[in-house]
């Protein structure tokens, strides 16, 4: 087991009914595990609740093994004091500055190194920002539209890379592209409303690699579960 | 900017004193209460130089006390920023005494200090000093979280980088509060001086009470407004290169993705 | 801005003008405002009494006797209509009229200055003006002594860079620990108190005299408004009977006791012995001899005054003193 949510309930401080409701789900595998859902229905706090970043009315967390769970999204920034390539240099450690070479080629940010963060695009930000998470020693990564600003085709790309790099670590995915997430991530949690019973349904994923053909009418058959789960 | 300044002084300054010769002439006043422009000038020519030395004496004075009162304020929001118990009670201190007229325990100052410079130097101090420290704590309080985030959950955040962050991410609002707590260090170093004082403008502006000599005080009004638009203007462009050097040369954002 | 605009911010402007306008009719009433020139003791004797025994009000007067201090300028106020009578010296009269204030001259109340500078003995006698050079000298900033030693500056060659002018107002520390050389007083009141004071603590001191050295001003007179005099001289006239009868009454030696207890319930911090000192000196300045009128204004005096300040540059030009004083026989 690598991450257990069992029985969560959580709301806001001040609001009248929680957005989770008595959820359980249950993380076995490394991979992308996506969360998916509507707007509002609570993926961003049960991926809180999963961070440790709020701490849930009723239930518990467990986490397997060793690294700790970091959650990332789109609306970070770095410091704007200096480069992104300094800034990049004094987090990444030692064992992994080979890693993060890679990675900046990987992503295509070689030639931004020498700017500040505020003068690189929304999408750039984003890939910057993520880049620094995964030179972090971790054991799951979960990431909020962490790419939200990214184009489909560059997204896609990085998704595979990550799996090519990071083939034993735990990647929580929360996204609205329903394609994207049927077609990369290898299981589904579709949260639905809190009165809805239970409140999250699992899928599975085609959880598609670089190295495969990808399977349209599967993909599409998963498209619809996860579009009719709800 | 400064020229700004200048031009916005000259125009408030011309302003009153035509207001002021506009009551003279209507009410049928006398040199003697409202000075007219000849009287003026002639005061102008033969204080000038005078009162320029003492509203530099005055502004050192300001200036010593207001750079004095950045670094305690900064010392002490630093220290009160946390949720702890002394942070609180920094807080709800920095608060309520903010709220006092500092100016009016000039006397008591005096009185202890004697109505040399320390007197005047503390008193500058004290006067900007609660204002400048609500705006630090005020700072140093707010979670800038959308950058310490990853820090926090990498273990890398120290005390110096919370700082360091909320200070960059605030230069504006810091620089802003920094010049006008010139104004309010000048400000309270005159009156101070008025009050109590044996030297700098405010001094010279009670004599010329004394003497109830109007054209006088016009004058020194006059010297202290150029002066004062004069340091804001350097506090301005400090606060300018400041920003340029910490933030850099604003560039040209990379277009779109490739 | 448009019209309505600069009608409203002109609209404080008018009334600020129409109030002073207005302010003449104001002043024909019984209720007076009478600035001193310092603080209320025995220098102000004859105003008090005037006012504490019923002078003022059996003349149909209600006064309102407000003391004077280092900020305060009873020229000023008649100028501006705050005060209807004041008291102030000739220097101060003749500097005011040399820059145009309409002020008048109605009675003299001291025959003789007793302004001079009490010092401490330690560093010698002060014989002659020269002595002032690299001294400290108090002066109260506006008022005649500052003029006054001005004059003696300029009369012995001395450099203004040569003399430190130091800002005098209500307290006398500054003198007593020596940070100052030479302090003005009243030779009648803080001449005396002070004098008490050191001399009780083994102190010496000695009195700078500016009539000895041939400054002789002219000290506190009667003022009021041309103005006043020329649209309400009815109020004047009574105003001015009822001061004087007071000042007759209180430098009478018979009315000794009642002038003390008046002035005592104004000046708290003396005691009786030495109220009683300083009323005695008093008299010698205000009727230095049996046959001298109370309130007499002494023209060769006035003229004099006019002609030392003139001779040192206090004032640039003549301001025909003549024209100004206007003693109450030549008022009715």
């Amino acid at each position: 087991m690598r991450l257990e949510c069992q029985d969560i309930t959580y709301g806001y401080a001040g609001s009248a009914h929680p957005v989770i409701e008595n959820l359980s789900l249950a993380i076995d595998e490394p991979g992308f595990h996506a969360l998916f859902g509507p707007s509002g229905v609570g993926k961003s706090s049960l991926a809180k609740v999963m961070a440790k970043m709020v701490e849930p009315q009723n239930g518990t967390i467990r986490v397997g093994g060793n690294g700790p769970v970091f959650y990332s999204h789109n609306m970070e920034r770095l410091p704007d004091w200096s480069p992104v390539g300094r800034h990049m240099d004094r987090i990444t450690p030692d064992h992994h500055v080979s890693l993060r070479t890679e990675l900046i080629a990987a992503f295509g940010l070689e030639a931004l190194l020498g700017h500040r963060f505020s003068q690189l695009s929304l999408g750039q930000q984003n890939r910057i920002n993520l880049l620094r998470y995964l030179v972090q020693d971790f054991q799951v990564l979960i990431m909020d539209e962490s790419l939200a600003n990214v184009d489909e085709q560059t997204r896609e790309q990085i998704l595979l890379t990550i799996k090519g790099y990071f083939p034993g670590s735990v990647f929580i995915y929360i996204s609205h592209n329903v394609g994207e997430v049927a077609t990369f991530c290898r299981q589904i949690w579709v949260l639905r409303d809190r009165r809805r019973s239970p409140q999250v349904l699992r899928r599975i994923g085609l959880d598609f690699r670089s190295d495969q053909l990808l399977d349209r009418s599967a993909l599409d058959h998963t498209m619809l579960e996860m579009m009719s789960a709800d | 900017m400064l020229i700004r300044r200048l031009y916005q002084f000259l125009m408030i300054y011309f302003l009153g004193v035509g207001v002021l010769l506009a009551l003279k002439y209507g009410a049928g006043l006398s040199d003697y209460v409202v000075p007219g422009p000849v009287l003026i000038w002639r005061t102008c020519m033969d204080t000038t130089a005078r009162y320029l030395s003492d509203v530099a004496d005055t502004l050192s004075v300001a200036v010593v006390g207001q750079v004095l009162s950045i670094l305690l304020a900064l010392l002490v929001g630093i220290l009160g920023r946390q949720t702890s118990w002394f942070g609180s009670f920094i807080k709800a201190a920095a608060y309520n005494v903010q709220a006092y007229p500092i100016v009016a325990l000039a006397p008591i100052i005096f009185i202890l200090l004697g109505d040399g410079w320390p007197a005047r130097l503390l008193i500058a101090a004290m006067i900007c000093y609660f204002p400048l420290l609500l705006s630090v704590l005020g700072i140093m309080s707010e979670p800038v979280v959308d950058i310490e985030h990853f820090y926090r959950q990498t273990g890398r955040m120290r005390w110096q980088l919370e700082v360091k962050i909320r200070a960059f991410e605030n230069i504006g609002k810091l620089t802003t509060v920094i010049a006008g707590s010139a104004t309010l260090a000048m400000a309270g170093t005159i009156v101070a001086e008025f009050i109590a004082a044996n030297a700098g403008i405010g001094y010279s502006i009670r004599i010329a009470l004394y003497q109830s000599d109007l054209a006088k005080i016009l004058v020194a009004l006059f010297v202290i407004g150029i002066t004062l638009s004069l340091y804001q203007g350097f506090l301005e462009w400090c606060g300018l290169r400041v920003k340029s050097a910490w933030i850099g040369q604003p560039g040209e954002p990379s277009g779109g993705e490739s | 801005m448009n019209r309505l605009t600069l009608q409203q911010f002109l609209m404080p402007v008018w009334v600020l003008i129409f109030a002073f306008a207005a302010a003449d009719q104001a002043r024909a009433v019984d209720t007076v405002v009478y600035r001193l020139k310092w603080l209320k003791n025995m220098s102000t004797a004859g105003d008090l009494v005037a006012n504490s025994l019923g002078y003022f009000e059996r003349a149909g007067l209600s006064v309102t006797v407000k003391a004077g201090g280092p900020e305060r300028d009873a020229l000023r106020e008649l100028e501006l209509g705050h005060a209807h009578f004041g008291v102030a010296s000739a220097d101060q009269v003749i500097r005011a009229r040399a820059k145009g204030a309409p002020v008048v001259v109605i009675a003299q109340l001291f025959q003789v200055n007793p302004l001079q500078w009490i010092y401490h003995m330690d560093g010698g006698a002060m014989n002659s003006p020269g002595d002032l050079e690299n001294k400290t000298i108090g002066v109260t900033f506006g008022k005649n002594d500052e003029i006054i030693m001005r004059t003696l500056i300029a009369g012995a060659g001395i450099k203004a860079t040569s003399v430190r002018l130091f800002s005098v107002r209500l307290d006398y520390t500054p003198f007593y620990k020596g940070q100052v050389d030479l302090w003005p007083v009243y030779i009648n009141t803080q001449g005396i108190e002070i004098g008490e004071k050191l001399k009780r603590a083994g102190v010496a001191v000695g009195f700078f005299d500016p009539s000895d050295h041939g400054v002789r001003f002219v000290a506190n007179s009667v003022v009021t408004s041309r103005r006043m005099m020329e649209k309400d001289s009815t109020t004047v006239r009574r105003f001015l009977g009822a001061l004087l009868e007071g000042w007759r009454f209180a430098m009478d030696p018979d009315n000794a006791g009642r002038t003390v207890t008046v002035v005592q319930g104004f000046d708290r911090d003396s005691g009786k012995a030495v109220l009683e000192a300083q009323l005695e000196a008093t008299r010698k300045l205000v009727r230095p001899s049996s046959d001298t009128a109370i309130g007499a204004i002494d023209v060769p005096a006035w003229l004099q005054t006019e002609t030392i300040m003139l001779n040192h540059g206090q004032i640039d030009a003549p301001v025909k003193v003549g024209d100004i004083l206007m003693p109450l026989s030549a008022s009715q």
